[in-house]
């Protein structure tokens, strides 16, 4: 498996260890709307902390396993994979931020917009890592 | 649209190169091996750039390295 193959699955497996249970937890209680919460920002905070130390820890592992091919720089595959995923990615942002920015202030306030805001980013991160796994699948 | 598809010798040509490795001709092209393989095995074509830096490497022409497999079309 090439090495940016492993790392698109440690950043997916990140995400969703981490932000999964975020959006659970905010998905079944009611958060108060008004801002600053500081349950809500220390939950997120929690989720966030959690998925650099995974990100991190992971990252350590990926490159002491085969140091040569973390030092080796992307080649044009890369590149090209990495151009497909980043556009695909593009567009779930862009609707993502034209839903949050433009519609929601009509009907929602405070942490119902960032966490909307949020699961735009989590899914356009997401598309991102998908795409790249799955070029390298097909690929291989 | 013209149907087609790139097929390549570049298997043989390894073979007929010493045995030279996956590794040792994406290194001497400035691709993983991974690349390589996946050109092998036509699942990713290769840059022009890339195309003429392998038939290079086995002091060959393009077209002989590369073949565009076109399909017949109504």
């Amino acid at each position: 498996m090439p090495y940016r193959e492993k790392t698109a699955w440690l950043s997916l497996i990140a995400m969703v260890l981490t932000f999964g249970p975020y959006f659970t937890i905010v998905a079944m209680r009611s958060v108060p709307g008004a801002l600053p919460n500081v349950r809500q920002l220390g939950l997120f905070a929690v989720a966030a902390i959690a998925q650099m130390l995974i990100l991190g820890a992971g990252h350590l592992y990926l490159r002491r396993g085969s140091p040569q091919d973390a030092r080796t720089p992307p080649d044009e595959r890369d590149r090209a994979i990495m151009r497909r995923s980043i556009s695909s990615a593009y567009y779930v942002l862009i609707v993502g931020m034209i839903v949050v920015g433009c519609v929601m202030p009509f009907s929602s306030s405070g942490w119902s917009i960032i966490n909307a805001a949020l699961v735009m980013i989590v899914a356009a991160e997401v598309v991102h890592y998908g795409v790249v796994v799955l070029s390298y699948r097909r690929q291989t | 649209m013209m149907e087609g598809s790139i097929s390549n010798r570049i298997r043989t040509l390894r073979f007929h190169n010493g045995e030279m490795s996956q590794a040792e001709l994406g290194q001497r092209i400035g691709v993983t091996r991974q690349t390589i393989a996946a050109i092998e095995a036509g699942k990713y074509s290769p840059s022009l750039e890339a195309a003429f830096r392998i038939a290079q490497v086995f002091n060959l022409p393009l077209e002989e390295v590369f073949q565009w497999d076109a399909k017949a079309t109504h």
